[in-house]
């Protein structure tokens, strides 16, 4: 629960910033530069992909227009391209029409997370992403 | 509030609160009426040793976040990997602080 709007703002601004200069240092820098440089801690420790290793990937040939590819590499990748595009573009909304529709809709949304059918189904799927990413290899 | 109970709930609770927050607390508790007592004395507190050890464990999954009750943060967290690692670490700092602020929320819905 954040409890005031400006701070989940302030967080959902500095992930999209970061976000787009992750992509954009993805995209045109040498892939196996990228590749070395292993971000993932997990995958760097353990050498096990975690449950959204792959995403960067995922996003990339989403954008290049791979909707089967990015399916493949992780599903993750199209909820991650729906925030980065809507989170900033909501705010800027709200920002300029000075309400809180997005900050309410957060909540309601963590609200909704807590409930146990919710919360257990959505685990059990990214259990099942994590199963996956580790049979593929990432 | 009977004197004597507010300091055992504070001994008893110290932990789960900002050393700073405890003596607002205590002030508070003392003026409050008794028929409170059975609601704040059931309360349960999250331990932020529990959550500092949940964090080390399994900080890049974001289960630290999603333990104390930030299921927005923590789907971020999980979506990152952990906000590139980063975020991991910070948090292995930021997390038992974080698990106080949720206490204190939890105990003002009852104290005001």
């Amino acid at each position: 629960m954040i409890t005031s709007r400006n701070k989940l703002y302030t967080i959902l601004f500095i992930a999209c910033i970061a976000g787009y200069i992750w992509l954009y240092l993805s995209m045109y820098n040498n892939q196996s530069e990228i590749n070395s440089l292993n971000t993932c801690f997990i995958k760097h420790t353990t050498n096990i992909p975690c449950p959204s290793c792959g995403s960067t990937r995922s996003v990339i040939s989403l954008l290049h227009g791979n909707f089967n590819t990015a399916l493949y590499i992780n599903p993750l990748g199209f909820v991650i391209v729906l925030i980065m595009l809507f989170a900033p573009l909501w705010m800027i909304l709200d920002f300029t029409t000075k309400r809180k529709t997005l900050f309410d809709f957060y909540n309601k949304i963590e609200h909704h997370l807590k409930k146990p059918h919710y919360a257990i189904s959505l685990v059990l799927l990214v259990i099942a992403n994590w199963i996956w990413n580790i049979t593929k290899g990432l | 509030m009977d004197a004597q109970k507010v300091d055992m709930f504070i001994m008893s609770n110290t932990k789960f609160f900002e050393a700073h927050q405890i003596m607002a607390i205590r002030e508070r508790l003392l003026t409050m009426d008794d028929s409170k007592w059975h609601m704040i004395s059931t309360v349960q507190f999250k331990d932020p040793t529990t959550s500092l050890i949940v964090s080390l464990l399994g900080g890049s999954l974001g289960i630290d976040r999603f333990i104390i009750g930030d299921t927005g943060l923590g789907v971020g967290k999980l979506l990152t990997c952990g906000g590139f690692g980063i975020w991991t670490i910070i948090d292995w700092f930021m997390i038992q602080g974080a698990t106080r602020e949720k206490n204190m929320q939890k105990l003002q819905q009852f104290l005001y």
